[in-house]
């Protein structure tokens, strides 16, 4: 029998279906976390516990379960208990959506956290406000959140990207000089990331170039060929999560950390966690920091986050945490769970120091309901003395100085009729 | 830019061995077993995992030598007790078997290990570029190549001159007649898929060294290597071979010239040789019908 007569029951259009399933689907089930009480107030938390971003995703998780069992602890919001619904939005857009439309409608949340990527909390955001959901935006980071894109009902704990830039760009600017290369994440965190280096950079004289790299990209060689054929004098590395893992590996083993500097916005202890010790190398932001000696409860938070992950707590841990603190501190205060007089509230509302966890008291500004947090610039380095000392905030600038004056941001906020 | 390019091809050469080394195991398994093995990511992460943890107790060596086996002793379980019983059935039942543990491995590696990810040291003298001007061409990625190079060379003897290889290899081209004969055709399955499996060991460990190890990473290694096998062409090892090599190459080329092109054009270029040749490079008439 040769082989044209031969029978095959795998062909070639099925491998072709399936290779096109397998790209288009992403699946995971969704799990709910605690059910207390008999009429909960519930919180539907929506991030990617699946995909590149996972382990921030988790952290902040972590922190939010610890917030509502705090909360819990004290009673509850308005007497009643906290359920915290966590979903998965599997870093894609439509599931995203899909499971915000699940949590309002079918579980009847009566507020929305999420989501790490910035893309899917712009696209929930229009859910919500549409729903008239109280949405608080933990750790999704791109300017149009409380820029020109903000509305009545979101309000941002983690930073602009602007926040971030502005906070280390002179840093690199002076340390190492103006000629810059940016390795950008295809999407909305990263083009936002890259245009606000990009304006400080031109403001001050300086020239950039850039490749944009598709997010889950693993081998980065021949976007660091191109970085290296522009001989900029710094790279900036806007990756995020495991994709900033393998880039910033390769850029060391290519030995390019000893031809330019790098850095960027954000290094996150996650990450910093995954690589070596040569690639704790940079210059970066940290968002909030767990070594922040004489602040005050900030040693307690962290020890607590060290009881349930076994390390010392990160940003992700507290933008949880804040986000969940946040709901339950205002509703508490005004005494209702109505969206828009909640919204109305948190204009202008300062973070206690048991929630800012940080130097001051951080208010929501009433103008882009972006949190007006403490930005820790600073330098990543190999463990020294606690294994999660692998940071050095050289100078912590005030959210107010990062973000610049509100008419900058764009945002215009309607409220509802 | 005459350097610049030639700097991408070289680049992509050494991706498209490791896509070559990955690809090779698909492929094995795909032809003799008509599995389409949606948990080779998987397989992959265990490498790297299982690297990972006994490494402190071995050394990166030991991590290496031990890894792959061990990977393809699950891969030999898996097999046995999960695909071995679909196998009279429609290739869908598999795939889907496979598709679903691909999610059971990623989701058991990020219960077991967390989902953060974790750092891998390599050897300090393979950490280095071959030189400054050269500094894409670390002592670890020559390695790698070595590494593919070797695998896919015993992979040829073993194909070619033992009897197991002959074997599998008449029963790619025809099975009913190879288990007419007498020879053990599920016994020949499962060792088959063992060493596809062994190769999805290898290539894990080797990754983790490279780009770092997490429960995701063999996701974004997955396709590209489904990818070479559709190009060089189902059913053929030197075409899978071709493939890695061919799409690994046109990246890089396309590095050069439009950067955030250089993961679509893999696609772009199944889609042209799919619609001049739909059998694929080296497919052989029939097999991709």
């Amino acid at each position: 029998m040769g082989p044209t007569q031969r029978p095959r029951s795998v062909d070639r259009r099925t491998i072709l279906k399936t290779g096109a399933a397998i790209a288009a689907v992403q699946f995971t089930s969704p799990y709910i976390i605690k059910a207390r009480g008999e009429t909960p107030v519930r919180i539907g938390f929506i991030d990617p516990l699946t995909g590149v971003y996972a382990a921030i995703a988790q952290s902040e998780v972590v922190g939010a379960k610890y917030a509502a069992e705090e909360i819990n602890k004290k009673g509850g919001i308005l007497g009643r208990q906290v359920e915290l619904l966590v979903e998965d939005s599997a870093n894609d857009v439509g599931t995203g959506v899909q499971k915000a439309h699940k949590l309002i409608e079918r579980d009847g949340v009566n507020f929305i956290v999420g989501d790490v990527n910035s893309g899917i909390a712009a696209a929930i955001a229009q859910v919500t406000s549409e729903k008239k959901v109280l949405h608080i935006v933990g750790g999704g980071h791109t300017d149009t959140i409380t820029g020109t894109g903000c509305t009545w009902n979101v309000f941002r704990v983690c930073n602009t990207t602007t926040m971030d830039a502005n906070a280390i760009a002179s840093t690199l600017m002076e340390k190492f000089g103006k000629k810059w290369y940016f390795l950008t994440p295809d999407y909305a965190y990263g083009h936002s990331v890259q245009a606000s280096f990009e304006k400080l950079l031109k403001a001050a004289g300086g020239t950039s170039a850039a490749s944009l790299v598709p997010l889950g990209t693993a081998d980065y060689s021949a976007y660091l060929i191109q970085a290296k054929a522009s001989a900029p004098q710094v790279l900036i590395n806007i990756m995020g999560g495991s994709d900033q893992v393998a880039s910033l590996k390769q850029f060391v083993q290519f030995g390019m950390d000893k031809q330019m500097a790098v850095g960027g916005t954000l290094f996150e202890l996650e990450s910093i966690r995954a690589v070596p010790d040569t690639a704790r190398v940079g210059w970066w932001t940290m968002e909030w920091w767990w070594d922040q000696p004489g602040v005050p409860h900030v040693a307690e938070f962290n020890a607590a986050m060290k009881k349930i992950t076994g390390g010392a707590a990160t940003a992700r841990n507290w933008f949880g945490f804040a986000s969940v603190q946040t709901i339950a501190l205002i509703a508490n205060q005004e005494k209702t769970l109505d969206a828009p007089k909640l919204a109305h509230a948190l204009g202008g509302f300062k973070l206690p120091p048991e929630v800012a966890l940080q130097p001051g008291a951080p208010e929501y500004r009433a103008g882009d309901h972006e949190l007006m947090s403490t930005v820790f610039a600073g330098e990543a380095h190999p463990p020294q003395g606690d294994p999660d000392n692998m940071f050095t905030v050289k100078s912590p600038v005030p959210g107010e100085k990062a973000a610049g004056p509100v008419e900058a941001t764009g945002c215009k906020i309607q409220w509802p009729a | 830019m005459t350097t610049l390019l030639l700097f991408n091809v070289t680049n992509g050469l050494i991706i498209g061995a490791f896509y070559v080394l990955m690809a090779l195991g698909l492929s094995l398994i795909l032809n003799l077993s008509n599995t389409i093995n949606f948990a080779h990511g998987g397989f992959l992460v265990i490498g790297g995992y299982i690297a990972y943890a006994i490494t402190p107790y071995v050394g990166f060596w030991g991590g290496l030598l031990l890894a792959p086996p061990l990977t393809a002793v699950i891969g030999l379980v898996v097999e046995r007790l999960l695909i071995r019983p679909l196998y009279g059935r429609d290739p869908l039942y598999s795939l889907l078997l496979t598709f679903g543990l691909a999610f059971i491995i990623q989701d058991g590696t990020r219960f077991i290990f967390g989902a953060q990810g974790k750092p891998v040291t390599i050897p300090p003298f393979l950490a280095q570029p071959l030189s400054s001007e050269l500094f894409f061409i670390t002592g670890y990625r020559l390695f790698m190549v070595g590494m593919a190079v070797a695998a896919v060379a015993l992979l040829f003897v073993l194909l070619r001159y033992t009897r197991l290889g002959i074997r599998i290899r008449a029963g790619t081209l025809d099975l009913e007649t190879v288990a007419s004969l007498g020879i053990n055709v599920q016994m020949l399955r499962t060792l088959n898929f063992g060493v596809g499996i062994f190769l999805a060991g290898l290539s894990g460990v080797l990754a983790a060294g490279q780009l770092g190890l997490e429960p995701t990473m063999g996701d974004s290694l997955l396709l590209p290597s489904f990818i070479a096998i559709i190009v060089g062409g189902i059913g053929s090892l030197p075409g899978t071979l071709a493939g890695g090599l061919l799409i690994g190459v046109a990246s890089g080329l396309t590095a050069v010239f439009l950067p955030a092109a250089s993961e679509a054009v893999i696609y772009v270029l199944m889609a042209v040789v799919l619609l001049i040749r739909p059998r694929g490079l080296f497919g052989e008439e029939g097999m991709m019908t």
